[in-house]
């Protein structure tokens, strides 16, 4: 008996044995198919992934949700910057320039331009599908990328539909109409998609339109809600002084914690000629918080009240978690078209710091709520008045960045001047009046968050830059100047450490790191550029002896 | 090019021929035959008569129905859609000026334009320094827009009230005197202008909204440097000076036009240069004007005729 007891040890221990090592080897297999080059069913882009994006990856338009357009990646750094090269770029062979910024997730990078969306090997930067919604009579005046989520891109098109296209080969799922293209809405953001919402805000300046943004349901279509920053002027419930407009038309941010996302509102309409809508015109020119679930409003703020020179605050609501002033707060920043930067607490929507970054004639200071006072003086006006900003703004589209380390808020600003005109005969409706731009002189502008001054102004050499900033942890910020270079500074002083001249860039970088090696993409006219540190030399790399020997008999090294 | 006659004016051109060519006929067959020494010459005449009055008219009814000012609908039509796609958002949807983009009814440009021959270089080639980019549209797609554009000008045209745009009465607010005092006083602007010298006859040159913006600055929304009257001295390593218009700067590189003609340029790290841009003053300018100031000063200026 006491044989058979040891005996069954003896089984029991080596079956233990023999089961720890089977499990062993199924965690390592299991462990190797989650690496990167893993089955992409493996690793799908949930809700939590959009959360905590891994190194591979730029899963959405900000990159993350608090819209810092930040990197963590730090292989490029000040000190071998130098020695960037191009590893590779895609030609669209269109005229249309490419505004929008890439997503990449799996290995698969994803652009677009009006109508069109590319899905790209990152490694070889072949097409690998290529989707063109047919031809529509919305505004193509530029697109700004597409959504992932799980299996499937979300794509606006120039007639206000929203498309749900399968990720892996471009066919469309479903086609949902957004807004009434017939009645002057078009959209052209990527949306930003929260758990099971994905939202999508419309545009539409020239006519007298209700700014919307809207959730829809990512498997089936289906509208969930709709958020108005302002209604129809008709309706019983309008809250905005006769005020239509509001569009927004910038993908929003997010905060986990708090349950809410953030959004910048459109100008009003009619839009130079203030007459008929008395009053701050909310929710024009504002930044607003939404419960994602429910499209309520939790606050919102105004950078422009009663805005009447186009000043859409439709710029990234910058999400940062910092000190201010001493005290740990909650921050939402906005360098806004009008040329005020602001500092909110985003639980509150209170203001805690609004300064000017750029030229700025039109107010007639701040009010007690931090918000800018318009000054009448300066209302567009039969003979013309003298603006600045003109009316592309002390910035517009491209996004800012926020780089925690130096505490800088880097955004690519102007100094502009234009005259505004408006009269009666200019009517109510859509842009009721004129305005023409005169002067403009652009630069990338490192705003200290604690006091609103700039630490560093860098001459972007003409009138208006069109890139994005994007700051890394080696720091690093890249953009591109007005005169054909893309750059990259160093974000402490903004001394340039490297440039190519390929042309203007026109939309805003982004950095990811595949196989071990970090790219930064940026975009020229229909051409997307991939950057990145050399690879390593092929082993054995000399002269051959034919070519040697051809030399005058000396041989080369 | 004469402007077409209507269908119904060729068609009463064409009766009237007819008629004319049955009387002859008529008349002269009814006739004895006149002296000729050959019927057949007569006959024939007659004949050639006929088929040259027959071909004028027929190419007077394959003279293209449309000219720049009347073009058939459906063209025009398929220039709205083109243009509300790629057009509208700076220029309107009516072409009546939109986002940055001026009105385009009211432009001498489109004025002058005959079938697309001013505004199709421009379509094509873009106004970079204004901000326009280019755009490659069939030839069959940029007359359709050039048919839309002249079609929304005639309308335009035809309610003169209610245009969008800057009318040169608008801008007649300033006074003329103290224009001037602003100008030769805290404006500064004697100093480099002269209205007898530079600036005589400038009111004619310019009109309207057209004085005022080339009064605050003079080169284009967008102040790059390949517009400006700039100059550049750039001393290279050897002590020696070279001198012209800059015709190129970005933080890397300068460049000039020398007197001989010839672009030059450097890299900045390799020489020493200084820029004399006389344009400084007027972005300078802009942040010290009033309205006040600025009215008077353009008032002053329409006086230079």
């Amino acid at each position: 008996m006491k044989k058979s007891r040891l005996q069954k040890k003896l089984v029991r221990r080596q079956l233990l044995l023999v089961a720890g090592i089977v499990l062993l080897l199924a965690h390592q297999h299991t462990a190797r198919a989650q690496a990167a080059d893993g089955h992409p069913a493996d690793r799908a882009l949930d809700a939590a992934t959009l959360l905590k994006p891994p190194a591979d990856s730029w899963p959405m338009y900000h990159g993350t949700y608090s819209g810092q357009r930040h990197s963590k990646l730090a292989q490029i750094t000040p000190a071998n910057i130098y020695q960037l090269t191009l590893a590779w770029a895609f030609d669209t062979r269109q005229t249309a320039e490419i505004k929008s910024t890439p997503i990449i997730f799996n290995g698969i990078l994803y652009v677009t331009t009006p109508d069109n969306v590319w899905a790209l090997d990152a490694r070889s930067a072949n097409v690998i599908w290529h989707y063109a919604y047919p031809p529509n009579q919305g505004l193509h005046i530029g697109h700004r990328g597409v959504a992932l989520y799980k299996d499937s891109l979300y794509f606006t098109t120039p007639d206000a539909h929203l498309l749900r296209l399968d990720a892996r080969d471009g066919t469309v799922k479903w086609n949902v109409v957004v807004a009434d293209v017939k009645r002057g809405y078009w959209t052209t953001l990527a949306p930003l998609i929260v758990r099971d919402h994905v939202m999508v805000g419309t545009s539409g300046d020239f006519d007298n339109l209700p700014g919307m943004l809207k959730s829809f349901d990512p498997e089936t279509g289906e509208e969930q809600w709709t958020f108005y920053s302002t209604l129809p002027r008709e309706s019983p419930d309008a809250f905005s002084g006769g005020a239509t407009g509001g569009n927004m038309w910038i993908t929003g941010t997010y905060d986990r914690q708090l349950n809410l996302v953030y959004f910048g509102t459109g100008n009003p309409t009619p839009v130079l000629a203030a007459q008929d809508r008395p009053g701050d015109n909310p929710w024009t020119c504002s930044i607003v918080a939404l419960n994602p679930d429910t499209g309520k409003l939790a606050w919102g703020f105004q950078a422009s009240p009663h805005d009447t020179h186009d000043w859409d605050a439709v710029e990234v609501p910058v999400l940062v978690d910092g000190t201010f002033k001493g005290v740990q707060r909650k921050m939402l920043m906005q360098a806004s078209r009008n040329g005020y930067f602001f500092v909110l607490d985003r639980t509150t929507g209170k203001s805690l710091l609004t300064t000017t970054f750029a030229a700025a004639n039109w107010s007639a200071g701040l009010d007690q709520d931090g918000r800018p006072i318009p000054n009448p003086a300066k209302d567009p006006a039969r003979d013309g008045r003298l603006i600045a900003p003109d009316e592309g703004g002390a910035t517009n589209y491209r996004s800012p960045s926020f780089d925690a380390r130096t505490g800088l808020f880097l955004v690519s600003a102007r100094d502009s001047y234009g005259v505004y005109f408006s009269k009666p005969e200019d009517g109510e409706y859509g842009w009721a009046g004129a305005d023409y731009g005169v002067y403009g002189k652009a630069m990338l502008k490192a705003i200290d968050y604690q006091t609103g001054k700039a630490r560093w102004t860098h001459d972007l050499g003409g009138g208006w830059a069109s890139a994005g900033v994007l700051t890394t942890d080696s720091g690093l910020a890249f953009t591109g100047d007005s005169v054909g270079n893309v750059l990259a500074l160093r974000t402490s002083d903004g001394v340039t450490l490297w440039h190519s001249h390929i042309g203007d860039v026109g939309n805003s970088p982004i950095t990811y790191e595949l196989d071990g090696r970090q790219y930064v993409l940026v975009a020229s006219g229909g051409t997307l550029y991939a950057w990145a540190l050399p690879e390593a030399p092929r082993k054995g790399t000399r002269v051959d002896s034919m070519h040697a020997k051809r030399l005058n008999g000396k041989e080369l090294r | 090019m004469t402007s077409p006659d209507s269908p119904a004016k060729i068609g009463c051109a064409k009766f009237k021929a007819k008629q004319t060519q049955r009387f002859l006929v008529t008349f002269l067959l009814s006739r004895p035959l006149l002296p000729f020494r050959d019927s057949r010459v007569f006959l024939l005449s007659i004949g050639l008569a006929v088929a040259f009055c027959n071909l004028s008219l027929a190419r007077q009814q394959s003279a293209p129905p449309s000219a720049p000012q009347a073009a058939p609908a459906e063209q025009a039509q398929k220039g709205q859609s083109i243009f509300a796609a790629q057009c509208a958002f700076c220029h309107g949807r009516d072409a009546g000026g939109g986002e940055t983009g001026p009105d385009l009814t009211s432009s001498e440009l489109v004025e002058k334009d005959v079938n697309g021959n001013e505004i199709a270089p421009v379509v094509r080639s873009g106004r970079i320094d204004k901000g326009m980019p280019p755009f490659s549209l069939s030839d069959a797609d940029l007359a359709a827009v050039v048919a839309f554009i002249h079609v929304q000008k005639t309308k335009m045209d035809a309610h003169a009230g209610r245009r969008r745009t800057v009318l040169a009465e608008d801008l007649l607010t300033g006074n003329t005197e103290e224009g001037k005092q602003y100008f030769n006083g805290a404006g500064g602007c004697a100093k480099c202008h002269s209205p007898s010298g530079d600036l005589a006859g400038v009111a004619s040159r310019f009109r309207g909204l057209a004085l005022l913006e080339r009064m605050l600055y003079p080169w284009g929304r967008r102040a790059s440097p390949s517009s400006s009257p700039a100059t550049v001295t750039v001393t290279l390593p050897s002590g020696e000076t070279v001198s012209g218009k800059l015709a190129y700067r970005d933080e890397f590189v300068i460049a000039l036009v020398d007197t001989s003609g010839w672009y030059r340029s450097w890299f900045k790290s390799n020489v020493k240069f200084t820029v004399n841009n006389p344009l400084e003053a007027h972005g300078e300018q802009l942040g010290k004007y009033t309205d006040e100031t600025m009215h008077n000063v353009l008032a002053y200026l329409q006086t230079l005729r």
